[in-house]
């Protein structure tokens, strides 16, 4: 039996090795970053497109909003799942929720920072030490035809833009889709004999916690296209430039109305995300690769100078 | 017996502080920006080019070698070898720094975020004006079960149910690293001004810390701290 020399077998390690240091950043870029794939043609403003099921999805996690009054304890979008893509005019991102029923007050919405300053991500509320700046909130309500271009610097400054840039077509489907989400269990610590064990100190009784990441099917499936033009003419819109990293935020509303008449999610009441990026994937710039192969040899030729030189003066 | 020359000795060194500045230092402190480490690099070969050049004796030590491994005059072996390695290598990495400072970043900026920056100064040396006494602590708890438990979690480890969307997530005060070796009051000051209250390097725009001076006196704060303290099985810094 051939067996494979030491040294290609080093070698293989090796290239696995640079391979895998290569791969793993790319890996985990993908739960910070939605990438809006290059595409040519139209940009599809459909939920239901084909190309859609060609994009991979970065998965966002959502908590109840729980920074400013009004607040609420538990929503119902676990985690939203984004996807997106861009034809160098007009870019077109769609948010995947579960949601098992499908209401008139149901809402989504996207958030931008606008310009070069930061802006909470909490409407762009003031900051004590950082002069922060507006955000453009791009809005779907499914009662609502049309999508609202808003902004807002700071709570109670909502306000729709003059200029409407934005557009968004929303599909519910009830089809099964699994969430995952982290279960929390408490329980009290206990003894062989089943007696609740004490803090020595305290005297009270020890509570352990369960944590562990849970997959549930649900019932029910919004996907919602929001569509706008990259760069616009409104200076209070996010304007995206391909290659760059602007941040983006998300926010859902459950609009079910519950017995007592109110709506179970609505205003400040809604499932929230912080800050994270877009990526619009820039046009391919092959001229990188001529300025690399120019270097290459740009540095060759110097080598070869250097040599020659270093050969007739070498001392003997 | 002759020991290795300047060159090798200075390659060795130049190794070394790299070596040093790269992965040993971020074992004790922040890691370094590789343009400083690059610099500290230039700054080193600098050193070493003018102790290597004080003598013509020195020069030749330092410059010899180097010149006889270019020209390939001399060598033999395994130094052949790496001759050639090198001389092939050297162009396609010009090529490649090339290639990667031209190419579009398909990475995020970096985030190099401060977890505790200074408070302003008219939060430094606050004292708890309350006392602690079980009373207090109780009702501190009552007020974190209500207004901080469902970020920061029943076991005040930061795990609440409302956590899961935030980045940061919320602090952990049963992390050493957190509550117990902060002051009470920087935990003041956290906890009235809130994330927005944070200077920029605590990156303000992204903390879901709420403002609570607007909903809750400044009493209740200090209850609730005692409360974080008692839970977490931690106590506050102090400087005695």
């Amino acid at each position: 039996m051939r067996t494979v020399p030491l040294r290609y077998r080093a070698a293989a390690l090796l290239a696995v090795a640079v391979g895998l240091l290569w791969v793993a950043p790319a890996l985990s870029q993908e739960t910070v970053v939605v990438r809006a794939k290059l595409i040519q043609g139209e940009v599809p403003t459909d939920p239901a497109a084909p190309i859609w099921n060609t994009i991979a999805a970065t998965e966002f996690p959502m908590s109840p909003q729980v920074h400013w009054q009004k607040r609420i304890g538990s929503v119902t979008a676990k985690s939203v799942k984004v996807r997106g893509v861009h034809n160098n005019k007009q870019i077109a991102f769609m948010v995947e929720y579960a949601d098992p029923t499908q209401d008139p007050a149901d809402a989504a919405a996207l958030e931008f920072m606008v310009g070069d300053k930061k802006a909470h991500f909490a409407h762009g509320q003031p900051m004590g030490q950082v002069e922060g700046g507006p955000v453009n909130i791009w809005y779907w309500r499914n009662d609502t035809p049309a999508a609202a271009d808003m902004s807002a610097q700071g709570f109670g400054t909502l306000k729709k833009q003059a200029q409407q840039d934005v557009q968004a077509k929303a599909v519910w489907k009830d089809e099964k889709t699994k969430v995952t989400f982290k279960e929390r269990k408490l329980s009290l610590r206990k003894d062989p004999k089943g007696e609740v064990v004490k803090d020595p100190q305290t005297g009270n009784p020890i509570v352990d916690e369960d944590t562990k990441v849970a997959e549930q099917e649900v019932s029910g499936v919004w996907r919602v296209v929001f569509t706008r033009a990259l760069t616009t003419t409104d200076k209070e819109d996010v304007q995206i430039q391909p290659g760059t990293f602007p941040n983006v935020a998300f926010a859902v509303w459950d609009g079910k109305k519950l017995e007592s008449g109110d709506l179970k999610e609505a205003g400040s009441q809604k499932a929230v995300s912080s800050w994270w990026y877009i990526n619009a994937e820039p046009p391919p710039d092959y001229s990188i690769y001529l300025y690399g192969l120019i270097a290459v040899v740009l540095a060759a030729g110097v080598e070869f100078v250097i040599i020659r030189k270093v050969k007739k003066g070498q001392p003997a | 017996m002759r020991g290795p020359s300047l060159a090798v000795k200075g390659g060795i060194l130049l190794a070394a502080v790299f070596v040093a500045l790269k992965f040993v230092l971020p074992l004790l402190t922040a890691p370094l920006p590789m343009s400083l480490i690059y610099l500290y690099l230039f700054l080193t070969i600098i050193g070493i080019v003018v102790y290597g050049t004080l003598s013509g004796e020195s020069t030749e030590a330092l410059l010899g070698p180097i010149f006889r491994f270019l020209s390939g005059e001399g060598i033999g072996g395994a130094v052949k070898s790496a001759r050639l390695a090198v001389l092939v290598l050297f162009p396609l990495l010009v090529g490649w720094q090339t290639y990667g400072g031209l190419a579009p970043n398909t990475q995020p900026p970096a985030e190099s975020r401060t977890i505790h920056p200074a408070p302003p100064g008219e939060f430094v040396g606050l004292s708890n004006p309350l006392p602690n006494t079980p009373e207090n602590v109780m009702m501190g708890t009552g007020l974190y079960a209500a207004y901080c438990l469902p970020c920061h979690g029943p076991k005040f480890n930061g795990n609440g149910a409302a956590s899961d969307g935030f980045n940061p997530p919320p602090a952990n005060f049963a992390d050493p690293g957190t509550i117990a070796m902060l002051q009470e009051s920087y935990l003041f000051w956290r906890i009235k001004k809130g994330g927005v209250g944070l200077s920029v390097e605590g990156h303000p725009w992204k903390s879901a810390m709420p403002r609570w001076e607007v909903e809750l006196s400044d009493d209740q704060i200090w209850k609730i701290i005692m409360a974080e303290y008692a839970g977490a099985g931690q106590k506050p810094r102090t400087w005695e």
